[in-house]
């Protein structure tokens, strides 16, 4: 087996789909002059026939995948998840409509291009594309879960949205599940005073948080949702049930996105006390990812404290 | 395929019948549906007919893996493709009447359970461009003989992704896409020079590799000869298709106007043919 870990998760996509080509000829890849930074170029050297760059254009790069995906093949289409976004009412009106085998590969999401400024760090692509009826929605956590991740939204049936980061990551997933599943929830740690539910690049931080509450005599549980829709509903609720208090964390707007289906869905079902964790506002330019969870208070210390917070108000 | 003037040998009749009946429908949906865009509708009819009179498209879907696609990116047009199919016996008046209803399929811009159309959510102006260069992309790449017809609005070319999209298909060489520009001059706001200035149109297709024909859009035997030209050019082709918004009702002719009444609607559809 291919040794994930030292990838990174944007190495962990191109090789995802360059493998995906080997095995599937109807696998077509498209980006927006994002070739070599979301690592597509790895597919496009070993597949260059199925291989297309529309140039600097989003919205175009989504109709020609919908028209690709009308003919028969499962196309990818990558840039950046900021401007992935500039193109959600052609994901609106020609994708999600018809709900067409499309899968939109966000790379550089969340704080994951540090470099480049809040133009480029994009927080709010999980609630734009969790309101579309059709797309399924994935945000993995570490480039062993990108790969699987890329691996197995070629087998869903409708749209797809992948956020992908760029070269942070802490592997985590590698060896925590056996096979990815769209739609699974993966327990990370059992707990049974509050339980903390995580998407995409934070998990490791939750998994550290529940390490701090345990030294502090709290007993956290930590369940990593790498799929935000369909959500898991019925992880949510076993935990919910189990816990009475659930905190979210995701590296994202703490509106629309992977807090905010939790809450919708508890709030209806099973009311449960709870927390979203996330950001409030843009990204700023800074030396690393790690320097922005800093700044913007995405810490393993703070999620404890939060946590701490939930139980003991209960 | 016949190439006689005027002349469909497919249904054995004649073009200008098709494109007064489906003049004479348009207007028809009109009086039951004033929701419609019968402007638009009016100026295309010509070269709706020359796509499916001539045999180039076929309303009748199961037609083999090297068939050709349609896409209106000009979807509220629509209409002017229904009344075609009417005229061509693949739709019932008693269908036509029922258009714009919740429960027709006959909506007022394609949909998913609209017949006959291989595009069925263009309405969104500059997407169907898209569509069009994926089709006529994946086709390619399939081996496939197919073409895809694309007819766009004028006023469509103000869409930024209108231009994304026509650069990847001279980009990318894609001599199996057609696309047919009705250039009426009319847009939402009023005359399209008005609102926009398109500038010099042929110029623009012709800088980005385009092979550029210019053609009477209501003219039916100049629309196919450029058809036939397009298809054997060796640069992806454009047709400029010079018409006017709303020709033959006389009330919306050359205006923005979207509506007529009921009594001027039939007087129309019971006078033209």
């Amino acid at each position: 087996m291919l040794d994930l870990e030292i990838l990174t998760p944007r190495e962990a996509l191109g090789r995802a789909l360059a493998d995906l080509g080997d095995m599937r000829e109807d696998v077509v890849v498209i980006v927006a002059d994002t070739g070599e930074t979301t690592r597509a170029k790895l597919f496009a050297e070993r597949h260059p026939t199925r291989f297309f760059n529309v140039g600097i254009a989003e919205q175009a790069m989504v109709g020609v995948a919908a028209g690709l995906a009308m003919v028969g093949f499962t196309p990818f289409a990558l840039t950046f998840a900021s401007f992935m976004t500039r193109a959600w009412e052609q994901a609106r009106n020609t994708v999600d409509r018809l709900a067409l085998p499309v899968r939109l590969v966000g790379t550089h999401a969340g704080f994951a291009d540090a470099y480049d400024g809040p133009s480029h760090q994009m927080l709010e692509d999980l609630a734009l594309f969790r309101v579309l009826y059709n797309f399924t929605v994935l945000a993995p956590a570490d480039s062993c879960e990108v790969y699987k991740a890329t691996t197995a939204s070629a087998l869903v049936r409708g749209p797809v949205y992948m956020r992908v980061g760029r070269d942070f990551h802490i592997p985590t997933t590698c060896h925590m599940y056996d096979k990815f599943e769209v739609g699974k929830a993966y327990v990370a740690l059992e707990g049974s005073d509050v339980a903390i539910f995580t998407t995409g690049v934070v998990l490791p931080f939750a998994v550290e948080a529940a390490r701090l509450l345990r030294d502090r005599d709290i007993s956290a549980a930590v369940v990593h949702f790498p799929t935000v829709k369909p959500l898991d509903f019925s992880q949510v609720e076993k935990f919910a049930a189990a816990t009475g208090a659930v905190l979210t964390v995701e590296e994202h707007s703490t509106h629309g996105g992977f807090g905010s289906a939790v809450a919708e869905y508890l709030a209806q079902v099973k009311p449960t006390k709870m927390a979203i964790m996330g950001l409030k506002s843009y990204g700023r330019t800074a030396k690393s990812p790690m320097e922005l969870y800093q700044y913007f208070g995405l810490t393993a210390e703070n999620i404890s404290a939060r946590a701490e917070e939930l139980v003991r108000l209960r | 395929m016949s190439h006689v003037r005027g002349v469909s040998v497919e249904r054995g009749v004649s073009l200008e019948t098709l494109i007064c009946k489906a003049r004479k429908y348009i207007v028809l949906m009109a009086a039951y549906d004033p929701g419609i865009h019968l402007g638009s509708s009016l100026s295309v009819v010509e070269t709706v007919v020359a796509l499916y009179g001539s045999g180039r498209l076929k309303f009748n879907m199961a037609n083999g893996v090297d068939r050709n696609y349609f896409v209106l990116s000009k979807g509220h047009a629509i209409h002017a493709v229904y009344a075609v199919a009417a005229a061509m016996g693949y739709l019932t008046i008693d269908e036509l009447r029922e258009t714009g209803s919740l429960g027709s399929r006959l909506q007022n811009h394609p949909e998913v359970d609209t017949p006959f159309v291989d595009v069925p959510n263009s309405g969104s102006l500059g997407q169907g461009v898209s569509v069009a260069v994926g089709l006529a992309l994946g086709l390619r790449l399939r081996g496939r003989a197919s073409r895809v017809y694309l007819v766009v609005g004028d006023g469509e070319l103000d869409e930024g992704q209108t231009w994304e999209s026509l650069a990847v298909a001279a980009h990318y060489g894609l001599t199996n896409l057609v696309t047919i520009v009705d250039v009426n001059n009319v847009q939402l706001d009023g005359r399209s020079d008005e609102v926009l200035r398109k500038g010099d149109v042929a110029g623009r297709f012709r800088a980005l590799g385009f092979h550029v024909l210019e053609v009477d859009g209501h003219d039916v035997v100049e629309i196919l000869n450029a058809l036939r030209e397009a298809e054997e050019s060796a640069k992806p082709a454009v047709v400029l298709a010079y018409t006017v918004r709303g020709r033959g009702v006389s009330a919306v002719e050359n205006t923005a106007r979207q509506r007529i009444s009921r009594d001027e609607a039939l007087k129309y559809a019971g006078d033209v043919c």
